[in-house]
């Protein structure tokens, strides 16, 4: 190969897009030829040059406050718009079905005779509304069981109580260390959660007869914990708290995987997971940072 | 602030990730932002707002201006996602629109007569030709020099020299993300080489002609 042909084709062999027998052809001269040996080392020079560029820009916090604003929430916001409309529309006509009926009903009573004037009549021990009370004598078990079913329907209308899994604590080192600065103690919360999240799955038990198991408050739990631990991480990287950095990128795996389950998952997935925790003593590394004093982190 | 690719902050390509992590590549994220899924969408955000951010600054060097366009760029991608073709490379299409909302910040800033001064008399000052040793040369001044022959090459040099030399991105994504022939982004990349190793050859303690 010619010195100014391989000179020629220098920044695409730096970049790796030259086809491979050229590129092994390149190769095979840099070996041979001083001068396009020189060039080449120039160009990876100047390529490690521009890779230590550091901008002075950083994501800010608020940022994604701001882009949620514009996207998520205003897109929930439409939606319970919707809901709401549809919500009016029904109730609408719940009312007017309601006052059809109790038209009705009043209709239907006021012009048929019942004994019941009778009975009130007769009986002077009854209420003026008397027909109420000869309702609820004639009636008197499904008076019982509407008002005895009564707190059932409110506690239907009440969201589900979601399962917790118990979590033994006993073991959970308190945390009041003497910390440096709010992001230690930021750091040592979320790492005491993460710990008693893993310990909840490492403790759970998984047999062959389990269909599904419910892991929808681990996975609800996860996810939050893992969008702290990403902002944490970085923070700890940028302040060269490289022992909190590794620990916190060792933790993410499991975060995402607990986050990525569904909320009734296959005993399978758990056991993997509840595996990989017990084999890597996970649990034991995040103790091991509370256990360390600030200055060690 | 550390260089980061798009491929450092992919979640699939870390350590000790498996099975489930597969249920957050780029494409799912996607299927289930469509789905209506918002944690999805912070995901994305998360993975990509570094190198989106860091990409934009190169363009407009204005720090306050790159958060402004970076916001812009998510919920331009938000609103358009559902039109994503499946085939697109999510870092790709993102990187796109970057592009596109720091094109048209610069040029209404050029219309507005508030453009960035090519002729940086401190770049100027910096490339007289004097030697100067790299490890001499304090990271901070070197920052400098950089942003600022950065912001001297014109807007379509400096798309692909950021693209290519600062994101390492593909020849292939610079063509998705700029539209530009492979021709013309190699010439565009070459020319705007020379003029970098113009600006930082005294400093860099190179001088040579490619």
């Amino acid at each position: 190969m010619k010195c100014e042909v391989c000179v020629e084709r220098l920044e695409e062999y730096l970049d790796g897009e030259l086809p491979a027998d050229e590129q092994e052809q390149i190769s095979a001269h840099l070996i041979t030829c001083a001068g396009c040996s020189a060039t080449f080392g120039a160009l990876t020079a100047e390529q490690e040059l521009f890779a230590r560029y550091e901008r002075e820009v950083e994501v800010p916090p608020f940022l994604w406050t701001r882009i949620a604003q514009h996207t998520v929430a205003a897109n929930n916001g439409k939606r319970a718009g919707w809901r709401a409309y549809f919500a009016q529309i029904v109730a609408g006509a719940v009312a007017v079905l309601v006052t059809a009926i109790v038209i009705g009903v009043v209709y239907w009573t006021s012009s048929r005779p019942t004994p019941r004037k009778i009975v009130k009549q007769t009986d002077p021990t009854l209420p003026r509304n008397g027909t109420d009370l000869i309702q609820e004598r004639a009636q008197p078990d499904v008076k019982r069981e509407e008002i005895a079913s009564a707190p059932h329907q409110q506690r239907r209308v009440r969201p589900a109580i979601k399962h917790t899994p118990r979590i033994d604590q006993s073991d959970v080192l308190s945390s009041d260390l003497g910390y440096l600065d709010i992001d230690d103690q930021d750091t040592a919360k979320h790492i005491e959660q993460t710990q008693n999240l893993l310990r909840s799955i490492r403790n759970v038990s998984v047999t062959d007869g389990d269909e599904e198991i419910d892991v929808s408050y681990d996975k609800a739990l996860s996810r939050r914990l893992l969008s702290e631990n990403i902002v944490l991480r970085r923070d700890a990287e940028m302040k060269a708290k490289f022992p909190t950095k590794a620990l916190l990128s060792d933790v993410e795996p499991f975060l995402i995987d607990i986050a990525n389950l569904p909320d009734h998952a296959r005993p399978e997935d758990v056991r993997v997971i509840k595996e990989r925790v017990q084999k890597t003593e996970i649990v034991a590394a995040l103790m091991g940072y509370q256990d360390r004093g600030p200055n060690n982190r | 602030m550390k260089r980061l690719t798009v491929d450092e902050l992919n979640l699939e390509a870390q350590p000790g990730a498996f099975a489930g992590t597969l249920m957050n590549s780029s494409a799912d994220l996607v299927t289930r932002v469509c789905q209506g899924d918002s944690d999805a969408f912070r995901l994305i955000f998360e993975r990509y707002s570094r190198p989106v951010i860091s990409f934009i600054y190169d363009m407009v060097n204005d720090r306050a201006l790159a958060e402004e366009l970076t916001q812009e760029t998510f919920v331009r991608a938000y609103r358009a996602i559902r039109t994503m073709r499946a085939e697109t490379k999510l870092s790709t299409w993102l990187f796109g629109i970057a592009r596109n909302v720091a094109r048209e910040s610069l040029r209404a800033r050029a219309r507005a007569g508030n453009h960035v001064d090519l002729a940086d008399k401190s770049v100027m000052e910096l490339s007289d030709n004097k030697p100067v040793p790299v490890e001499g040369l304090l990271s901070k001044e070197l920052n400098e020099l950089i942003r600022r022959s950065l912001a001297a090459l014109d807007e379509d040099k400096r798309l692909v020299f950021t693209l290519k030399v600062l994101h390492q991105c593909s020849y292939e994504e610079i063509a998705g993300i700029t539209g530009f022939s492979l021709a013309k982004l190699k010439t565009d990349l070459h020319r705007a080489r020379a003029e970098m190793r113009k600006k930082i050859s005294p400093y860099a303690g190179v001088g040579y002609e490619v």
